[in-house]
């Protein structure tokens, strides 16, 4: 069953799951097709609810799929025992509360006896800059620390493929770039990660490619610069005037040259722009023209925030419905 | 197969977390032992306390009262009639005396009452003049020979009841809790097998008991002269099999419960009547129907009686032989059931 060959880390074909309480049932994962290949980082973003950390788990062998098929390093979970692949990957819980009285050192040698290879305890604690913590009790450790605890654990292992399922949930931004550089670096020594998140920013800085997920599917997949290109223009200018009041309509800014769309939602007008120093010589002079009064002027790129509220009409950080 | 190196990690960190937590320590090894030198002491060999008895007062009843109390078992107060009656009828007194008309004292009393029979002999024995004492046709003796006591009956009883506190409440409230901290689940996706797992966090949570069960023995000899006249390798035995009976125990009701309050009620549907039926406080074999049967299908009750055997008689390993294979053998059906519907998840 094992394919070391493959190109692929994971291979996900027509995966399915469903959650049943009473009579109601909600569909997590709905004939998701997915590859993630062997050396890169693997995004999977969307909105809470979207599917995202269910068909991690079911990567995982934490869950069983109704249908699909599932690969990970070219095994099938079903097939026998599972104990090889799982001294092959590390994973990275959404949540999980270690033993509060154990030390770090203590909690990662827990972790590290349970595979056959595998890093020293220094050596991870080193990684995850949690050295000078080793003996520190995890009750006293901050959610950071706590955090790249949980990834010592996981990489402990020496794993081949990286599982981080929402790692930077609720830290504060150095933490947050700690755990990106420890993702990073495990890359850099040709490590696969598969991870899920909600951050766009994240996404953007740490995924070579990623997949958009909402209700159970992908709805696209490429890098992020492809995402953000498929929005047909890649930055935003944002105008607040004194008012609009029929001196000006959205199709009249639309029609400005390298100009794609335009909104306008009371005295504010967002274009979906090609290049900003084209459009906005031409638009200042337009309001002049038409007697409006700029109060104000924002530009920015676009984000793959904007790629998923042009694909659902929604944005990631609303909760699920 | 199973790797030590595994067993012995998830053992270290499961004795270490506990040996970490002061409450814990003393709720599952220290409060038994305290409860165990209470019990003593409050079982303490020692005189029963005098019977209450009332005198309506009246004419001569300063002369009645006089007469009774130069029996020392009996505890004399005089109240008027209305206060006796109620006295007797609220159980504070035994019986109530009064003068007679033709002057020979009338006692009342509640004769389903069984302290009203004890008061009765004791007033009779009192008002009857010497002469007139049987000659004695029995010749009494004091039981308070070392074995023979409630406090030697109660010591192993504690033994077996601390090891059904240790391993149900030890092992099954612990795991589900590390199952609410999502830590095995965690530790779930590890290449750690199942049997690991448990082994290990059995032998860090087991560890101690039985250093405890020898350490109630050792208080109950050294403060109330306990005798321990058995084999001890027959107490080894018995220890390592009740406990594996109740930490088995433990797991099968851990198995798949996800949350304190279910835990914590499928305990007590288990342990209380262990606790009330199972020969701890009391013998239960003079139970009967269908209470006691539910008290003989008591692992409790079986350990507890071969725990006497040994402590208390000279039992040795042969003698306990039916009753550790019978706590042997629900352990392994409860391990093996535990294993089977165990959720990690």
């Amino acid at each position: 069953m094992t394919d070391p060959s493959s190109e692929f880390a994971i291979e996900l074909s027509g995966l399915r799951k469903t959650y049943r309480r009473g009579k109601k049932v909600t569909v997590a994962v709905d004939g998701l097709d997915l590859a993630v290949r062997r050396g890169e980082v693997f995004g999977l973003l969307g909105p809470n609810g979207a599917g995202k950390t269910t068909t991690v788990e079911v990567c995982e062998g934490l869950t069983v799929p109704d249908s699909g098929t599932v690969r990970v390093l070219g095994r099938e979970w079903r097939a026998g025992r599972h104990d090889e692949l799982r001294d092959r990957i590390g994973v990275c819980l959404q949540e999980t509360k270690f033993h509060e009285k154990a030390t770090v050192r203590e909690i990662v040698q827990l972790f590290a006896a349970c595979y056959v290879r595998g890093r020293t305890v220094d050596d991870v604690l080193q990684v995850v800059s949690l050295q000078e913590k080793a003996a520190a009790r995890e009750s006293t450790l901050s959610g950071g620390q706590r955090q790249r605890l949980a990834v010592a654990t996981a990489l402990v292992g020496e794993p081949e493929l990286l599982f981080l399922d929402e790692p930077t949930t609720g830290l504060d931004p150095q933490s947050r770039r700690q755990l990106w550089d420890v993702v990073r670096s495990f890359k850099a020594g040709g490590g696969t990660v598969v991870l899920t998140t909600h951050y766009m920013d994240e996404a953007q800085q740490l995924c070579d490619r990623i997949a958009i997920v909402d209700h159970g599917k992908v709805i696209a997949l490429g890098t992020p610069a492809e995402l953000i290109t498929s929005l047909g223009a890649e930055h935003f200018v944002e105008i607040d005037v004194d008012a609009f009041d029929g001196r000006l309509a959205a199709a009249d800014l639309a029609r400005l040259p390298d100009v794609q769309k335009c909104e306008i939602a009371g005295a504010r007008a967002v274009l979906t722009v090609g290049s900003v120093h084209t459009v906005v010589p031409v638009l200042l002079r337009t309001l002049a023209d038409r007697g409006v009064e700029l109060r104000g002027l924002a530009t920015r790129h676009a984000t793959l925030e904007d790629v998923f509220v042009h694909l659902t009409g929604r944005h990631l950080r609303e909760d699920s419905r | 197969m199973m790797r030590w190196r595994v067993v012995k990690a998830v053992a270290t960190t499961t004795f270490r977390e506990f040996w970490r937590s002061p409450d814990a320590v003393f709720w599952t090894y220290g409060f038994p032992l305290m409860m165990a030198v209470v019990l003593g002491f409050s079982f303490q060999p020692a005189p029963p306390p005098p019977v209450p008895v009332a005198v309506v007062a009246g004419a001569r009843a300063g002369d009645l009262a006089a007469s009774l109390r130069r029996n020392d078992r009996l505890l004399v107060e005089v109240l008027d009639a209305a206060s006796a009656d109620t006295a007797l009828a609220r159980g504070r007194v035994a019986l109530v005396v009064r003068q007679g008309e033709v002057g020979v004292p009338i006692v009342r009393s509640d004769p389903t009452r069984a302290e009203a029979d004890v008061a009765r002999l004791l007033v009779e024995k009192a008002l009857a003049p010497p002469s007139q004492y049987p000659a004695p046709v029995i010749a009494s003796e004091v039981e308070d020979r070392p074995g023979a006591r409630y406090i030697d009956f109660l010591i192993p009883g504690l033994v077996g009841l601390n090891l059904l506190g240790a391993g149900m409440w030890g092992i099954g409230f612990n795991l589900v809790q590390l199952r609410i901290q999502k830590l095995l689940r965690r530790l779930f996706v590890t290449p750690m097998r199942h049997g690991e797992f448990l082994f290990g966090f059995l032998l860090g949570r087991g560890i101690l008991v039985l250093p405890e069960a020898f350490a109630i023995v050792l208080f109950g000899h050294l403060l109330w002269g306990v005798p321990f006249r058995g084999s001890p390798f027959a107490f080894l035995l018995l220890v390592g099999a009740g406990g594996l009976a109740f930490t088995g125990l433990g797991c099968l009701l851990a198995s798949r419960v996800r949350s304190i309050e279910a835990i914590a009620g499928l305990m007590n549907l288990f342990q209380l009547p262990m606790w009330l039926l199972g020969g701890t406080f009391f013998g239960n074999e003079r139970l009967e129907g269908v209470v006691r049967w539910a008290a003989e299908a008591m692992p409790l009750t079986h350990l507890n009686r071969a725990l006497r055997d040994v402590i208390l008689g000279p039992a040795g390993v042969v003698d306990v032989l039916i009753p550790a294979t019978g706590l042997l053998g629900f352990a392994a059906v409860c391990f093996a059931v535990a294993l089977r519907m165990f959720r990690w998840t």
